[in-house]
């Protein structure tokens, strides 16, 4: 599966979602979608989050699960939180035009 | 829970460089703390065998002779040292929650390069070597005589010791950026001020340990 892109690759701003279409009946949708803040981190990120859900939220058992020491899994965990929270902050909601 | 195990695109690569310098991405709280101890216990033993004192955190000396648990003592000195300030500041610093037994834990694993150095040290010819030049620096008449093959052994084991504390340095300095979770300059900085401070609190400990023998 072809892995989404979320940034310009002239520009590196942030994309937005176009167009979406159903691949049962064919039926396109234009306009302008902001894409979910999860997806625009890396696949690897989102592998991790995906797994911590998994997990119950318990990083002993990432930790086990990856078997990685409990600190590295939370260092990464604390890595990714920091990437959200850059991702969410107001600048780049600045630039949002009208819904 | 198996799709993960089974994924080697997720699992890392457990590479000789990363067990050698930094084996706390995979080893870390009471495991790491029972090991370290355990290696502590080992190096006290051959510290007690061949009379290497581990007199401060980064200090290793041949010495007087000295009874088991003062050996012992030593290690956990060390250990208990340069783990609190660590600890202290990674409360102040980090900004993620840290566990007080990946602090001690990772630390007391830090200094297992110190059991290769208590080995070659066991050898009498680096105390011989110890004394040789004790009493040329002090003009004293020297009390042992000295071979070549006294000297190779005493410069082998003085190189790997240099070595080893490079190493245990390093080790320290990867197990405190892993359980505080500190990175550039502020763990450099607040690393080198408890390395200092660890240094001085070791020595005076064990100074005074030494003055109620």
């Amino acid at each position: 599966m072809k892995l989404l892109p979320t940034a310009c690759p002239a520009c590196n701003s942030q994309l937005k979602a176009k167009s979406l279409i159903c691949t049962h009946c064919n039926t396109e949708i234009q306009g302008e979608y902001e894409l979910p803040v999860l997806t625009r981190l890396s696949p690897d990120d989102q592998s991790f989050i995906l797994e911590f859900i998994k997990s119950s939220g318990s990083l002993k058992e990432m930790a086990r699960l990856l078997r990685l020491s409990y600190p590295t899994v939370r260092n990464r965990l604390d890595e990714i939180i920091e990437r959200l929270k850059k991702t969410e902050n107001p600048e780049d909601n600045n630039g949002k035009e009208n819904p | 829970m198996n799709e993960i195990v089974n994924n080697t695109k997720t699992l890392p690569r457990r590479s000789i460089s990363q067990w050698l310098f930094n084996p706390f991405s995979f080893v870390a709280g009471y495991q790491a703390l029972f090991l370290g101890l355990g290696i502590m216990l080992i190096s006290a033993l051959f510290g007690f065998l061949g009379n290497t004192h581990f007199d401060g955190v980064l200090d290793v000396h041949k010495g007087l002779e000295a009874p088991l648990w003062l050996f012992l003592a030593e290690g956990i000195i060390n250990w208990m040292s340069i783990a609190m300030p660590f600890f202290f500041f990674g409360l102040i610093v980090s900004t993620s929650s840290l566990r007080i037994i990946d602090v001690f834990g990772t630390q007391a694993l830090s200094r297992w390069p110190y059991l290769i150095t208590s080995i070659v040290m066991l050898p009498k010819a680096t105390e011989r070597f110890g004394i040789y030049l004790l009493s040329r620096f002090t003009s004293m008449a020297a009390s042992v005589t000295m071979s070549y093959t006294d000297m190779l052994i005493f410069i082998f084991a003085l190189l790997v010791t240099v070595i080893m504390t490079v190493w245990t340095v390093a080790l320290m300095y990867k197990a405190y950026v892993v359980s505080c979770n500190i990175k550039g300059a502020r763990a450099i900085v607040t690393f080198i001020v408890s390395l200092i401070g660890a240094e001085a609190l070791s020595k005076l400990s064990i100074l005074l340990l030494f003055e109620h023998l």
